[in-house]
């Protein structure tokens, strides 16, 4: 008990201390960048006196310490994340050449336009990751119990040859073969759970072969370590010897491959998101860095590291469930 | 009277892998009955533990049974069904092997581990009766605290509770038969011995059947009722166990019993005395050395906890005299190895190498005192790189110590090769190949080939087997003879150390707590603590000292919480009241020994006793 919550506490504040070190990073990578984002907004026609006053107006006059401790402060007492340069709350672009001040009003919190799309992100994560392991978890298995033979040979040949396709590649294929040619499902946008299942496979594809890569190696590992051969010998059921022991022994590899690959999921879920224009949170932040949208980007990646930040942590809590003797 | 338990008829058991089969076992036959301990007695490779793991109807490839049948109470063992074996091995025969770390899932705790094995046996067990089970063998087999240990991972485990847990898990099933292959191998003598009187307590108590695998001829010789010698896959002979050791018919078994560890039908070596020793100065004098370890603790957020490893040495070592420092695992002589030749610091303390500080040495006069002592490693495989030709290994250090080159440096190598016993035609040659004799070889040659004036080896002889020893011990005492050099051995083998040490420290917990010389710390400890190391000895003679009177229960306490009075004194036996407030500090106990003890065993001469002067 006491050693959880000393592990919690100190996860946790160490992690704080990453997330605030992501957000200076990013704050200040943003403003050494080039473009200003009052021209930006004010519109190219504007004369140099409106674009100063709106520049004034959003605080971009003050020193940068000021600036990112108001952004700080902002986020940290009430969850405020600033508001988008570009998007209203409809949606739609505002601002860019007309010189009309369309107002903070008008423009969407960071924090909306985050949450409007994150369900959708999660949702097809959840699928192409559930997909993935719906196919990996009985074939890497199978193949780790025949290390050696020619079941692994071949899961691990499969494995490399599905690995080393890029995803956007296979996407293009799968768009031509099923929307295509079949016409059996929808290929871009999203209006329905239908529009869910090509790009969950294409996601499914990519991570599978890791994983399946994981679960034999780490099956064939266990097997022939020496409590596992002398098990039987103990008078040990085959059953309970795979069930408690191996499979157990494996847990702790294969959640490790389970934290990289959903961190790695996030790269994956731009590319995937972007290429079948469906609107989630990965497309929002291509879209947010080609606009220059800087509150949105700043606050996309503070979302994602933390997201890492409580990644690793409940990937090391979990193995420590299964093997105590693990101390981080 | 007795019902035949066991019976093995007519075992051949091969290797089937390759095209012409090569035979393991050859036609053994033999029986064990009911509550008897039988000993299968054998030098490595006589296929001892093939035929212990087959008795289980354990063979796997490339082995293969050729012919022959094993059967348990009539029912057969090596053609059962994989549901009869299952219950033939968890309530017919139970297997307790030399390695007993590797038999338990590190990442779960024992006692629940032994629970499931029983009811994987007995299903008709409820789970919490299971745990009562284990809770109650863990006491008979005496673990202390039984059930907060039974909750503890196996890594927390120290080598003979995590043995006398696996004695548990191969008994618990109501086991008639309990295989113990070699499983007093990896343990320290006083443990070991614990272990021997513990089966045959449980054999007293329980009336099981053992079958004991060993090389060992001390280990059973009072605890076997009948002995099976066994040589290169076959029975050479067998008898009942007074009658086989007083009167071997082979030469196997003779060769066994001759080989078997003398202490007190021996004498000590003739290499300087205590009393030639006097006038010269030390080479190496070590002076209230300390080394503690900080660890970070677990179970805090901040904290420490500190692990004393060495507490207070002190000792000096004599020119040309051979100093043995003797202890069971835990005690510091890895740690103390390493003070002595430098490559850690003392946190206090000092080490005088000819009168020198060596903690006030610049950085080229530590380069120097390299030269002047070296170290002999324990493992012979690990020890020698495989691939550099064996020249250049003994070479390496003349390249960075002597002015010698070329020619020059080749011949003074292959003079030294000579000179410990190899062929110098090997000096273009890799180690791979040699036994591990040859290549301890290696290793002293190395040492020796920059002519040091001290020598320290840890554990050297310890991996080598009794065939190779003798010949290399030999060649030690030529080269100290001859070049007169300083050795320092460290060793848990106290036989061994009857053979090569004129001198003895006895170290515990980080202490030196006997010094004297050989005579004198074998023949009359003045410790409790080696008294007990003697009377755990595994020798073929009768030991002077009765283990029942002077072997020492349990396990040295953590060097991290350590008593306040004397570290021994709850496992001594004739420990007092003041041995549990005061630590007693290393004094002079007579002309030439010097013992930490409030109550030494031998009467102290009156006059020295407060004497802690800084004598050998």
């Amino acid at each position: 008990m006491i050693a959880t919550l000393s592990f919690l506490t100190r996860r946790l504040s160490q992690g704080a201390l990453i997330v605030f070190l992501a957000a200076l990073i990013v704050f200040t990578l943003l403003r050494i960048g080039p473009g200003d984002p009052a021209r930006m907004l004010a519109g190219g026609l504007s004369d140099q006196a409106s674009v100063d006053a709106l520049s004034k107006q959003m605080g971009l006059d003050d020193p940068f310490i000021v600036q990112f401790g108001k952004y700080i402060g902002g986020i940290v007492t009430h969850g405020d994340f600033g508001h988008s340069y570009i998007r209203s709350e409809n949606g739609q672009s505002v601002g860019g050449g007309h010189g009309d001040s369309a107002g903070a009003s008008n423009r969407a919190s960071v924090i909306s336009l985050i949450l409007g799309r994150l369900p959708l992100s999660l949702a097809l994560a959840a699928a192409g990751l559930g997909l993935a392991l719906v196919i990996s978890a009985p074939i890497g298995i199978w193949a780790g119990l025949r290390a050696g033979k020619w079941p692994d040979s071949v899961t691990i040949m499969g494995s490399s040859i599905l690995v080393s396709m890029p995803s956007f590649w296979i996407a293009g294929l799968l768009v031509l073969l099923v929307s295509i040619k079949l016409q059996w499902l929808p290929a871009v946008g999203y209006s329905g759970p239908k529009y869910l299942i090509l790009p969950a496979i294409v996601l499914a594809i990519e991570m599978a072969p890791i994983f399946i890569r994981t679960w034999s190696s780490a099956i064939s590992s266990m097997t022939r370590r020496d409590f596992i051969r002398v098990a039987p010998v103990r008078g040990l059921g085959s059953k309970a010897v795979f069930t408690r022991h191996v499979l157990r022994g494996a847990a702790v590899p294969f959640i490790n491959t389970l934290g990289v690959m959903l961190t790695s999921l996030i790269g994956s879920l731009l590319v995937i998101e972007y290429v079948f224009d469906f609107p989630g949170l990965g497309k929002l932040t291509v879209e947010a860095v080609m606009q220059r949208d800087f509150p949105l980007v700043q606050a996309i990646a503070i979302v994602i590291s933390t997201f890492f930040v409580l990644v690793n942590i409940a990937v090391d809590y979990v193995s420590g469930l299964f093997d105590p003797r693990l101390d981080y | 009277m007795t019902k035949e338990l066991l019976k093995v008829t007519d075992l051949s058991i091969a290797n089937v892998g390759p095209a012409t089969p090569r035979p393991i076992l050859k036609n053994l036959s033999l029986s064990v009955a009911e509550s008897e301990t039988l000993a299968i007695l054998g030098r490595s490779g006589a296929g001892k533990s093939v035929l212990g793991r087959a008795l289980m109807g354990w063979v796997d490839a490339p082995l293969g049974v050729t012919s022959g049948r094993i059967t348990l109470e009539g029912q057969d063992v090596l053609g059962a069904n994989p549901d009869a074996l299952r219950r033939i091995r968890g309530t017919g025969i139970g297997y307790v092997g030399a390695d007993p770390t590797r038999v338990f899932d590190p990442t779960l705790p024992v006692g629940r581990q032994i629970a499931d094995k029983y009811r994987a046996v007995r299903p008709e067990v409820s789970a919490k009766e299971a745990m009562e089970r284990v809770h109650e063998l863990f006491s008979l087999v005496r673990i202390p605290e039984a059930r907060h240990r039974m909750a503890e991972l196996p890594s927390k485990y120290s080598g003979g509770m995590i043995q006398r847990a696996a004695i548990v898990d191969a008994m618990i099933g109501e086991t008639k038969l309990v295989i113990a292959d070699n499983v007093t191998q990896p343990l320290d003598v006083t443990v070991a011995a614990q272990i021997i009187r513990l089966f045959q307590d449980l054999r007293e108590r329980l009336g099981t059947a053992f079958l004991f695998i060993t090389s060992s001829v001390p280990t059973i010789k009072d605890f076997a009722d009948r002995i099976v010698v066994m040589d290169q896959g076959e029975i050479v002979e067998e008898g009942p166990t007074p009658q086989l050791l007083a009167a071997p018919r082979t030469e196997a078994s003779e060769k066994l019993i001759a080989q078997s560890p003398r202490i007190w039908g021996t004498t000590a070596p003739e290499s300087l005395s205590a009393e030639d020793i006097r006038d010269m100065p030390p080479a190496l004098s070590i002076t209230a050395l300390r080394r503690t370890y900080k660890v970070p603790r677990k179970d805090k957020l901040f904290g420490s906890v500190f692990v004393q490893a060495v507490r207070g040495a002190d000792f000096d070592v004599y020119p040309g005299e051979s100093l043995a420092i003797v202890g069971e695992s835990g005690c510091g002589k890895s740690t103390l190895m390493r003070l002595l030749t430098w490559l850690e610091e003392p946190d206090d303390g000092s080490v005088q190498f000819h009168g020198k500080n060596v903690g006030s040495f610049t950085a080229r006069e530590r380069f120097d005192l390299r030269a002047q002592l070296q170290l002999v490693l324990q493992d012979p495989y690990g020890s020698i790189p495989a691939h550099w030709t064996i020249g250049r290994t003994i070479s390496e250090s003349l390249r960075l110590h002597s002015p010698l080159k070329g020619k020059a440096r080749r011949a003074r190598v292959e003079e030294t090769m000579a000179e410990v016993g190899l062929d110098p035609a090997l000096y273009d040659k890799l180690p791979s190949g040699l036994s591990a004799g040859q290549r301890q070889r290696i290793n002293v040659a190395r040492a020796i080939v920059l002519e040091p004036t001290v020598l320290l080896l840890d554990e050297t002889f310890s991996a080598l087997d009794p065939m190779e020893q003798t010949p290399l011990i030999e060649l030690f005492r030529k080269l100290q003879r001859e070049r007169s050099i300083t050795c320092i051995f460290i060793s848990h083998d106290l036989a061994l150390v009857r053979r090569v040490a004129s001198r003895v420290a006895v170290m515990y917990l980080g202490r030196i707590v006997e010094i004297g010389s050989n005579h004198n710390v074998f023949s009359r400890p003045l410790h409790p603590y080696t008294r007990a190391l003697l009377s755990a000895a595994p020798t073929i003679e009768d030991s002077p000292y009765d283990p029942n009177e002077c072997l020492v229960d349990g396990e040295p306490p953590s060097p991290i919480r350590l008593p306040k009075g004397c570290a021994f004194a709850d496992r001594c036996p004739v420990a007092q009241e003041a041995c549990m407030s005061s630590d007693p500090e290393l004094m002079r106990a007579s002309e030439r020994s010097r013992v930490a003890c409030h109550f030494p065993l031998a009467a102290l001469e009156p006059a020295s006793v407060k004497d802690a002067a800084h004598v050998g």
